[in-house]
């Protein structure tokens, strides 16, 4: 794997459309910043290689290397990715959390997981002004409040760098896919610095379709209302197509057209929609509002996962085939779909220049054709 | 020296105190300039012996405005001088024509000087095609003698034809010095009255007017053709060479020594004449006529613009039953470089192709080696700001705000020491420079196109003395157009750049005299823009400061980011804090920031240790402004208040 650096970074990534705003990059050095959602760098580092090009999840990310690195295979061409089990999951009571917007397994799983020991800091993204930004929890009390979903950019991997920075060892880190990708890669410790420690101990990663442009969605808030007294965003299940909005004393709904209006061309490039590489992947269970799909992918996950089931903080079930099938193809199709505009911008194992993503071409060939199980 | 009598003692003088002395000698009772490189000594050295001469000295707001001024001097009788730049005359130009037209009574002598090669210019303009687009003479000293001489004669002339004359310097003889002999100085004290109620025809006692224009365009040129006639018999224009030169060089200024300097470096004084033009518009008929009917081939040798060749061969096309033809050599056929100084070397160059004279200077592979090896073994040595500069940290924070709003937003900028944001030493923050004030006016365009979808934020910078001088007319069409900019305004407390003269904001004048200072921020509000203030040395407050102006105001909006120059008087030589950096803090090359502090900011008294690897302050540079200590990620630059 090739490390480069923030020259590659601005040319590449900044400057071509891909950055995704997860925020790897910032906080490691005075040079990259994020404001409302998108990544800037100040001056030019002129450094050969960087933690920055390390862990962009736009730069060199070899699928099969990172693969290996948390579940000992390369980089599967199934749907999900690899992972273990699939269940059907939401809050128990032993959780203690209020209601939210869908069925809380994240916040619970993040409680229990803090109360138990297994992480001592939790890296959240809450809401500030209408945008999302990272903040750091050590209290399991200060989890719920940065509960619900964010729809746009937020650079999430900022606030890890920052836990990381402080000292913190045993972090959890809740995710969108590319911000789970870039935890991942520094995970590996790709510039192989002495006395390395993996820092995250748990992580968690967001079913994610899109993103939007935060300061255009910020904007389209605005125009709607006081936002800051927004409760509740969410798109509900198809056939609807909209979004609703809730604040203090109104509802607003948003028809979808528009709001896809504001998706940043770097989510036109993304090939995962259920956070590959995380510890567990939860999203939404599309038709049961109280419930998320939980994806368990490595054996730290399913441990914490089950003892969660356990103590009451989680209550499952299992998924019929028919539930889980949607989900497969949407992932699918994503993947495909990414993968294609990447190789067409000569963007997949490319040798000249810039590369997103490296890996087998026999794995590429075989997402193209499609033809893989569901689960 | 300047006001003692000294007559017929030798003293080695500047260029511009030359003048001074000339103009002093003259009698001269008004001056009056706007600071401009290389004519600033010229107000300087009258400002300082004015409280004890009788003599009033003015650094005016412009140009235009201190043309005017000298003119009032010369309309109530007095002897007036006016000082500027090269492109000063291209703001004066306005008044001046009118000036011309209307004429003048006491002698005034308008000096400007120009910048052949940009040395401390943004541009090499010419003034000298303004005499003749003005239809007043011109007159270029050749040396620094000539320089005191000339500028007294020039007093004479003018009263002598009634109105302005131009004599025109160069930076190698404004700057330069040489052994001048002084003159008298007979210091009179005249009475200043303005006569004007003559008949209205009467230039000398009537108002003084423009109209009717035709009858004053005649006087006017009729005031040439006089000027021509007397200078057949100038002193000031010389031949020497032999009677009939193999080659004849005609030039004027510092050429002329220039021209000399070839002739003895190639041993050709017996082949080729020089002929001096000390009064170069109008040219002077029979003398010209005399002196290209005794050659057949004739080098004009002047900078920048070849404005002596262009009127001497149309003048050899009139005369040509007379003259002969003639083969010329200049600027136009490539002979002499058209861009750039003038110097021995070219000179030297032309005359030993034209007279096939074999001549090596520096061998051109010496040449060649000689740039390679001055660019990559020899220290970087670009332009900066001094330390403690304010600018560096304003552009700072303007820049990072500029890139954290991520909207392409970009800085129109004119002419001041924080021009030089368009180097590195301003983080290349500057992308459009031009005249004084032209910052705000391109600003205020640029604030108009959102209905042509353009969508980046629009700054300009200006400093507090071109606030004065031409941004605010800017402001006011920026505000009265609704157009969306701001302005940033570096106060600075002085006219820094050109060294340190007061300006309308700053409570004195041009001889330390006190005056009142107008307030920058009352004149913006009153103007009618939004208006704020920042300390740009507290560069997180600053840069948060002009990012919430630009991402939540709209309009014409001012920010004046107010500290002091370094080399103001308040601060020079005083440190507001000791500063150092703490080498067991210091990662040194082992610092991912790969050295912000000294690559990227770049302050002189922040040097960086090769032998050590690590920052380190330079006590003796370091001005004491503590803004480093805020740019090391690591923390490691300390500072602590100096304690008196």
């Amino acid at each position: 794997m090739q490390v480069k650096g923030s020259k590659e970074i601005r040319a590449g990534v900044l400057d071509s459309g891909l950055c995704t705003g997860c925020g790897a990059c910032v906080s490691l050095c005075p040079y990259y910043a994020t404001h409302k959602g998108k990544t800037v760098m100040h001056f030019s580092c002129t450094r050969d290689e960087g933690r920055c090009h390390a862990h962009c999840p736009r730069a060199e990310v070899n699928l099969d290397r990172i693969s290996t690195q948390i579940f000992g295979e390369e980089y599967s061409a199934e749907p999900f990715g690899s992972y273990i089990s699939i269940y059907a999951a939401r809050a128990g009571d032993k959780a203690g959390l209020g209601s939210f917007q869908t069925a809380g397994t994240v916040s619970a799983l993040m409680k229990f997981s803090m109360e138990k020991g297994y992480i001592d800091s939790a890296v959240l993204t809450k809401n500030d002004k209408g945008f999302g930004v990272p903040v750091i929890i050590d209290d399991p009390s200060g989890i719920e409040k940065a509960s619900g979903s964010r729809y746009s950019v937020s650079p999430t991997v900022k606030g890890v760098n920052e836990a990381i920075i402080s000292g913190r060892r045993k972090i959890g880190a809740v995710s969108t896919p590319c911000q789970t990708l870039a935890v991942a890669q520094l995970r590996g410790n790709p510039l192989k610095q002495e006395n390395f420690t993996d820092p995250i101990a748990f992580s968690i990663g967001l079913f994610c379709t899109w993103a939007l442009t935060a300061s255009d969605f910020t904007a389209l808030l605005k125009s709607m209302g006081d936002i800051s007294t927004i409760r509740r965003l969410d798109i509900p299940p198809p056939p609807a197509s909209v979004m609703e909005i809730e604040t203090g004393n109104k509802s607003y709904i948003i028809p979808l057209d528009d709001i896809r209006k504001l998706i940043p061309e770097a989510c036109s490039y993304c090939h995962d929609m259920t956070a590959e590489f995380a510890d567990i992947s939860v999203g939404v269970y599309e038709g049961k509002t109280k419930q998320n799909i939980a994806i368990i992918r490595t054996e730290k996950g399913r441990k914490i996962f089950e003892e969660a089931v356990t103590a009451g903080y989680l209550v499952t079930e299992k998924i019929p085939e028919e539930a889980i099938a949607p989900l497969a193809a949407a992932s699918m199709n994503k993947k495909k779909r990414g993968l294609a505009k990447l190789a067409e911008a000569d963007l997949i194992n490319s040798e000249a220049g810039h590369t997103v993503i490296r890996l087998e071409k026999s794995t590429l060939d075989s997402i193209f054709k499609g033809g893989a199980s569901c689960c | 020296m300047l006001l003692s009598n000294n007559e017929g003692k030798e003293f080695l003088l500047m260029g511009n105190q030359a003048i001074a002395r000339g103009a002093l000698e003259a009698g001269v009772s008004v001056a009056a300039g706007y600071p401009g490189t290389p004519s600033s000594e010229i107000i300087e050295n009258l400002a300082s012996v004015a409280p004890d001469a009788d003599l009033y000295v003015e650094w005016s707001v412009n140009e235009k405005v201190s043309l005017e001024v000298a003119a009032a001097g010369s309309f109530a009788g007095l002897r007036s001088l006016c000082v500027m730049k090269q492109n000063g005359v291209n703001v004066a130009s306005d008044f001046l024509l009118h000036l011309v037209l209307s004429g003048t009574r006491g002698g005034m002598v308008l000096i400007p000087c120009d910048d052949p090669g940009a040395i401390s210019s943004v541009n090499e303009g010419e003034s000298r095609y303004f005499a003749r687009l003005m239809e007043i003479p011109l007159l270029e000293p050749g040396d620094f003698q000539e320089a005191k001489d000339m500028t007294k004669w020039a007093f004479e002339l003018s009263e002598e034809l009634g109105n302005v004359v131009m004599l025109r310097s160069v930076t190698r003889l404004s700057h330069a010095s040489g052994n001048v002999k002084l003159g008298a100085l007979n210091r009179t004290k005249p009475t200043a009255e303005f006569n004007f109620s003559g008949n209205l025809l009467d230039a000398k006692t009537g108002p003084v007017i423009t109209a009717p224009v035709p009858f004053r365009h005649t006087q006017q040129q009729a005031k040439l053709k006089k000027a021509a006639a007397l200078f057949e018999t100038s002193p000031f224009n010389r031949y020497e060479g032999p009677e009939k030169p193999e080659l004849l060089i005609i030039t004027s200024s510092a050429c002329y020594l220039y021209s000399r300097e070839a002739l003895r470096v190639l041993d050709a004084e017996k082949r080729a004449g020089i002929l001096k033009l000390g009064t170069t518009w109008p040219l002077p008929p029979e003398l010209l006529k005399k002196h290209l009917a005794a050659a057949e081939k004739v080098l004009i040798v002047e900078e920048v613009l070849p404005f002596l060749e262009e009127n001497i061969k149309i003048f050899a096309m009139d005369s040509i039953d007379s003259i002969g033809k003639i083969k010329f050599f200049g600027k136009n056929d490539g002979t002499l470089p058209s861009v750039n100084e003038m110097n021995p070397d070219h000179v030297i160059k032309a005359i030993s192709s034209i007279l096939s004279i074999p001549y090596t200077g520096m061998p051109e592979e010496y040449e060649k080696s000689g740039q390679i090896l001055s660019f990559t073994k020899s220290p970087n040595r670009e332009l900066t700001f001094c330390p403690g500069c304010p600018h560096r940290a304003s552009y700072w924070s303007i820049n990072r705000a500029l890139t954290l709003n991520g909207e392409n937003g970009f800085v129109c900028g004119d002419i001041g020491c924080y021009t030089m944001a368009i180097l590195p030493a301003g983080f290349g923050t500057i992308k459009t420079a031009h005249s004084m004030g032209s910052g705000t006016g391109v600003a205020s365009g640029f604030g108009k196109l959102k209905s042509f979808g353009m969508k980046q934020p629009v700054v300009s910078v200006c400093g507090d003395s071109t606030f004065f001088h031409a941004g605010m007319p800017a402001l006011v069409n920026a505000v009265h157009n609704n157009s969306d900019m701001l302005l940033v305004i570096l106060d600075n407390s002085g006219t820094a750049m050109t060294g340190f003269q007061p300006h309308p904001g700053i409570p004195s004048g041009a001889a330390g005299n006190e005056l009142p200072g107008l307030d920058i921020e009352n004149i913006c509000r009153s103007i009618g823009a939004k208006t704020f203030t920042a300390d740009p040395f507290n560069i997180a407050a600053t840069e948060k400061k002009v990012l919430d102006i630009i991402e939540n105001e709209t309009g014409a909006r001012v920010l004046i980011m107010k500290q002091p120059c370094a080399l103001s008087p308040e601060k020079k030589g005083k440190k507001k804090y000791n500063v150092s950096v703490d080498s067991s803090i210091c990662k040194g090359t082992d610092c991912g920031c790969n050295r912000l502090c000294t690559r990227v900011f770049r302050c002189p008294g922040l040097v960086w240790d090769n032998a050590a690897g690590k920052a380190v302050i330079d006590e003796i540079i370091c001005a004491g402004c503590g803004v480093c200590a805020d740019i090391c990620p690591s923390g490691a630059i300390k500072r602590s208040e100096v304690v008196l």
